[in-house]
């Protein structure tokens, strides 16, 4: 009896001011100049309104309406949670509210949504999962016992890590590459360490995620009635539903009748004898681990080609990745707390992915989300923010 | 099909996009079958056709440049008397059972519908650019938006090089925007030479190409990094744009070339690092194109038809000297953004072929017949 795990991830990045090359050198309050606040601010507001709001009265409802029955889990990231903090504070409210139904589940990351887990020691990656943690303590008095990295980047060493930190499962990408001929609609354990894997089902994940409003889409228009139908027919443990909590009203407007669909989808799962719900912590508990999974190169869930090319797939962003981190080295020597947070906003993996030069199938998503004309140009922006932060890393 | 076609300038001997047009539209066509009698005016050298589909019909004398805007009444008076001779022998000069006609801005407008109404044939115009963008949209002649006008009025299709284009025709000079189709304009490869520290700037020296901003954007950029400029291209300008180097204390970062041959403009092309198309205002712009072609990374002018169209490029206002110089002093700094650009863009213009513009051309054509 597959039990339907649903998972949103819920982060907004802080997004850069137009920095010059005529700028660097010549910042005194880094924060403002190197920060759009006005921009980040607008789009916050406009995503909250379209999406936040409504999707969370929504799902509150209905988990209230099935009793408990209807389970999820979130990821929040650290910098969505300071958006909440400084321009939405009834918003955290609403995410704590669903917290004390006891069908909502939440999920440990990266509090700045960084690429940490790539870099060449896990120290910073260590101390940014535990800033995570302390901010779900701080607010919902839990500890997460699953853990997702930023945009589901997985491998061996970082399974070691979250093995080591006292996690009980782990959420990556039900890639072939690591699957095989398997299904992701099982628990699998590490090759390397004992802790349970749970595996996105892009297929219909991304039916709901990307495909939902597709006309071209064999499976359009997609109901709820069809797509309970077709996970009672799957095979399996748990099916993996995991998609970004933009999906619901951005990605895919209210127009497209998404809401609608999410509205009906409990009442038609639960019509299904052999269908349940099943927040990350109750998957990891249930089932067993079926079998190992083994990834000495990092995969994730981005981009058809499941690696980490998006952020790292051409020599701008890896000429930006080296700075970054080289700039951190320098930083840590310094102990400077405020300089070592702006530092951290600028590692969220975003900065990165708009440099991304991806071509046309992939390359049409990243230009949806990206602030900048072309990735040339967030490249310039990015870097010369960089070369500024360096500078005060070396002389302040 | 067979058409008669009515051009100014063809290579070898051209000083602009008008020329490269017509020699890859021709060609284009040809290769899909379609029969060409090219009208140009009569040069010191024959031109001589290339393709057994193309026959090239020289007519007159006239030794003039199609955009050159002499300030000299009397080189102006010389100019206007030679672009009617041109245009009265035309209209003498062809017959034969043709198609259609095809003109080429307003140097062969005169021509194109007196031979429309004699020949009883359609006419299709291509507007590779307007009175206003060759002004700089300052003082536009009204003398030449008149023939213009006429010229579009009479046309039973319109080509236009770019929306921005398209636009011009619709608001400026209020012609019905169903008979106007956009193509935009294609390249032949030039392929890459070895990079010097030369950013390059390759145009006739108006107003409508915005030098001065090129110039302004050097002193910015010389601040920071050490480069050449070079400034490519004759034009009336020429003494203002020396006196202005020298005001800014650059001129010896700044090379003037002069006129230069068709070889002499790939090589230019092979070993610049950087191009950059300021234009105030440019319907299409082909140098972006061949400029990537030769894996030189470029900045086009928001204001440029190119840009609607070529995505791995740097777009900035033409005004805007502090983004231009950020983007070039980034481009000579980091290698990995001018090799991503260099490749990223030399991919994309395989998509702007000549047998493209031929094809969309050709279904102009057979909208007609």
């Amino acid at each position: 009896m597959p039990s339907i795990c649903f998972y949103f991830e819920v982060h907004q990045p802080v997004r850069l001011n137009h920095f010059s090359v005529f700028n660097i050198g010549n910042t005194k309050d880094v924060h403002s100049t190197y920060f759009n606040q006005q921009l980040n601010k607008k789009i916050f507001e406009k995503v909250a309104n379209k999406c936040y709001l409504p999707t969370n009265n929504m799902l509150l409802d209905l988990i209230r309406q099935y009793d408990g029955k209807f389970r999820i889990s979130y990821s929040l990231t650290g910098t969505f949670v300071e958006y909440c903090e400084n321009y939405l504070p009834e918003l955290i409210d609403s995410f704590k509210e669903l917290f004390k139904t006891g069908a909502v589940d939440l999920i440990e990351e990266t509090y700045f949504h960084s690429l940490s887990g790539l870099y060449d020691e896990l120290d910073e990656f260590e101390d940014q999962v535990k800033m995570h943690r302390q901010m779900i303590q701080r607010i919902f008095n839990y500890k997460p016992k699953v853990f997702r990295n930023t945009e589901a980047i997985y491998d061996n060493r970082i399974a070691r890590k979250i093995a080591d930190l006292g996690y009980k499962g782990i959420i990556t990408e039900g890639a072939e590459k690591i699957l095989g001929w398997r299904s992701p609609n099982f628990v699998y354990k590490p090759v390397n360490v004992n802790l349970k894997v749970l595996l996105r089902n892009y297929t219909l994940s991304d039916d709901v995620g990307f495909r939902f409003s597709a006309r071209n889409w064999p499976g359009f228009p997609l109901t709820a009635t069809k797509y309970a139908d077709w996970m009672s027919n799957s095979f399996g443990d748990v099916i993996n539903l995991f998609m970004d909590y933009e999906t619901f009203g951005e990605h895919q407007w209210t127009e497209t009748g998404i809401f609608e669909f999410l509205r009906h989808l409990p009442s038609e799962v639960l019509k299904h004898n052999n269908l349940d719900f099943a927040t990350v912590s109750e998957a990891v508990e249930r089932y067993n681990a079926v079998g190992d999974i083994d990834a000495p190169w990092a995969i994730s869930w981005a981009d058809e080609d499941r690696n980490v090319s998006t952020w790292l797939g051409n020599n701008m962003q890896i000429a930006c990745f080296n700075e970054l981190k080289d700039i951190g080295r320098k930083l840590k020597r310094k102990g400077d707390h405020d300089l070592l947070y702006v530092w951290r906003l600028l590692q969220t993996s975003d900065h990165l992915y708009y440099i991304s030069t991806k071509g046309f199938e992939d390359g049409n998503v990243h230009a949806y989300f990206s602030p900048y004309e072309v990735p040339y140009d967030g490249f310039i922006n990015y870097m010369n923010i960089l070369q500024d932060l360096k500078e005060k890393a070396e002389h302040r | 099909m067979k058409i008669a076609m009515i051009g100014w300038e063809y290579p070898p001997f051209k000083v602009g996009g008008l020329g490269t047009h017509c020699y890859g539209l021709t060609h284009g066509l040809a290769d899909k079958n379609v029969q060409i009698d090219f009208y140009m005016p009569k040069l010191k050298q024959k031109v001589k056709s290339d393709n057994k589909n193309i026959n090239i019909i020289e007519v007159g004398e006239a030794e003039v440049h199609p955009y050159d805007r002499p300030d000299d009444k009397e080189l102006g008076g010389k100019f206007f008397d030679a672009v009617y001779r041109y245009n009265d022998l035309l209209i003498k000069r062809v017959r034969g059972t043709y198609d259609l006609i095809h003109c080429h801005d307003w140097l062969t407008m005169k021509a194109a519908t007196a031979l429309k109404e004699k020949l009883g044939i359609p006419l299709i115009l291509t507007v590779h650019s307007t009175e206003y963008d060759r002004s700089g949209w300052i003082y536009p002649n009204q003398w030449f938006i008149d023939i213009e006008r006429e010229g579009m009025q009479k046309a039973d299709r319109i080509i236009a090089v770019s929306e921005f284009t398209k636009r011009v025709v619709v608001e400026k000079y209020g012609i019905n925007p169903d008979k106007i189709t956009v193509v935009h304009n294609a390249v032949y490869p030039i392929g890459d030479g070895e990079k010097r520290n030369l950013v390059l700037f390759l145009g006739r020296l108006t107003i409508q190409k915005g030098p001065e901003f090129f110039l302004k954007t050097a002193k910015k950029v010389l601040d920071y990094e050490d480069a050449r400029f070079v400034i490519a291209g004759i034009g009336d300008m020429m003494p203002r744009l020396i006196e202005q180097a020298v005001h800014l204390g650059i001129s010896n970062k700044v090379i003037f070339t002069g006129k230069l041959t068709e070889e002499e403009v790939k090589h230019i092309y092979k070993i610049s690092s950087i191009y950059v198309m300021p234009s105030v205002s440019e319907p299409f712009g082909i140098t972006a194109l061949e400029a990537i072609s030769a894996g030189t990374p470029t900045i086009v002018s928001k204001s440029a038809g190119v840009s609607e169209v070529l995505k791995n490029c740097f777009k900035v206002d033409f005004w805007d000297t502090d983004e231009m110089a950020n983007k070039i002093i980034a481009l000579l700094r980091y290698d990995s953004l001018h090799d991503t650009m260099r490749q990223s863009s030399k991919r994309e213009i395989q998509l702007f072929t000549w047998d493209r513009v031929a094809e969309r051309t050709l279904q102009v054509y057979r909208g007609l017949a």
